[in-house]
């Protein structure tokens, strides 16, 4: 029994990209990868927001609204209701101007328990050096 | 010899960054190490059939097909992210596959070395 | 950690590389990247060479951007995509993309 660790760190602005989008179902994905491991095999996603990246995390993204694709904010409600870590820098979210309540922090409204937290880089890079791969978006 | 995983979103055309990962994977390979190259976003249309080499854009269609002959790379694609683009499975080129994003963290868990080129 | 970024790009992600460290950090230049081995703006090098790294550029991106081994700076190394498989396999375990 086994357990693969990945880091997905988010530094892309959404929308113009994928990048961001991608990181987050793929984070999501791990949900299900047990279908291919052996029993007891699991993988462990990782959620680091970083840079621009924590743009990512504003609530009342309205994408579904006006585009009819589903939002960022919404993918990111979904990776905490499946209890995925996340971590966004505090650093950036301060040069941002951003406050914790602008920010997609829980899942609550979908009836789930985990937190985002939002945390100095140096905890995100201790974060980084504790999983077994890391994915850049 | 050990194993590489690739995962990569970037466009077939236009930023060779999808060059990359299969110059990548054609250098590992001929080292004798095993390649599992993900293809999800924009990245889908290199597994699609009946691309055409021009001079003016990347064509690793060729290089993809003799890898995947030989046998030590396999090329496998985003099945949502494919059909969302109109890319079905006849469309698929022979030798590569569609499964869903929990296939690459399963590529992941037990590769030596991981990489994921992102969007662009 | 041992960590190998392989920078794409010229003009961006520079934030996020100032802000890694590793026990052991190398940095490959690739794609556009391969411009802060050789380009010097009013005269000054890439700034990304003062971090404390150990510096690659891929040959085959240098010279199809029109340049060869002789415009690279001398605190970076020239590679080939072999030698690259050689770096991620042997001495880095972490590798990202920026």
């Amino acid at each position: 029994m086994a357990t693969t660790k990945m880091g997905f760190i988010i530094r892309s602005l959404p929308y113009k990209t994928e990048a961001s989008r991608l990181a987050l179902t793929h984070a999501i994905a791990s949900q299900s990868v047990e279908i291919y491991l052996a029993d007891g095999d699991l993988v462990e996603a990782e959620l680091f927001f970083i840079g621009d990246g924590v743009l990512n995390c504003l609530k009342k993204q309205e994408a579904m609204k006006h585009y009819g694709n589903t939002s960022i904010a919404m993918h990111l409600e979904n990776a905490l209701l499946l209890d995925l870590k996340v971590l966004i820098c505090k650093e950036d979210v301060e040069k941002f101007g951003l406050a914790e309540d602008m920010l997609v922090m829980d899942a609550e409204s979908l009836g789930g328990e985990t937190k985002a937290a939002i945390v100095p880089f140096s905890e995100i890079q201790k974060a980084m050096e504790a999983v077994n791969h890391l994915q850049m978006c | 010899m050990g194993k590489l995983t690739i995962g990569c979103f970037s466009s077939l055309v236009g930023s060779l960054s999808l060059d990359f990962a299969v110059k990548l994977s054609e250098a590992a390979v001929k080292k004798g190490h095993k390649v599992d190259l993900w293809l999800s976003g924009n990245a889908v249309m290199l597994s699609k059939k009946g691309q055409k080499a021009f001079r003016d854009y990347s064509y690793v269609q060729k290089t993809v097909d003799e890898l995947i002959k030989a046998g030590n790379l396999q090329v496998t694609a985003c099945e949502a992210c494919a059909e969302a683009r109109g890319y079905h499975k006849e469309d698929t080129m022979e030798g590569c596959k569609r499964f869903s994003m929990d296939w690459y963290l399963a590529s992941c868990f037990d590769a030596d070395r991981v990489l994921l080129i992102g969007g662009d | 950690m041992k960590l190998g970024v392989l920078m794409s790009e010229y003009r961006a992600g520079t934030d996020t590389l100032n802000r890694l460290s590793a026990e052991k950090l190398g940095v490959i230049f690739v794609g556009n990247g391969a411009y802060h081995a050789t380009v010097k703006e009013n005269g000054k090098a890439s700034p990304v060479l003062e971090k404390a790294a150990t510096f690659y550029v891929l040959a085959e991106d240098l010279e199809s951007r029109g340049y060869d081994a002789s415009a690279v700076d001398g605190r970076v190394k020239v590679v080939t995509y072999s030698d690259l498989v050689d770096l991620v396999f042997n001495d880095y375990e972490k590798i990202i993309w920026i």
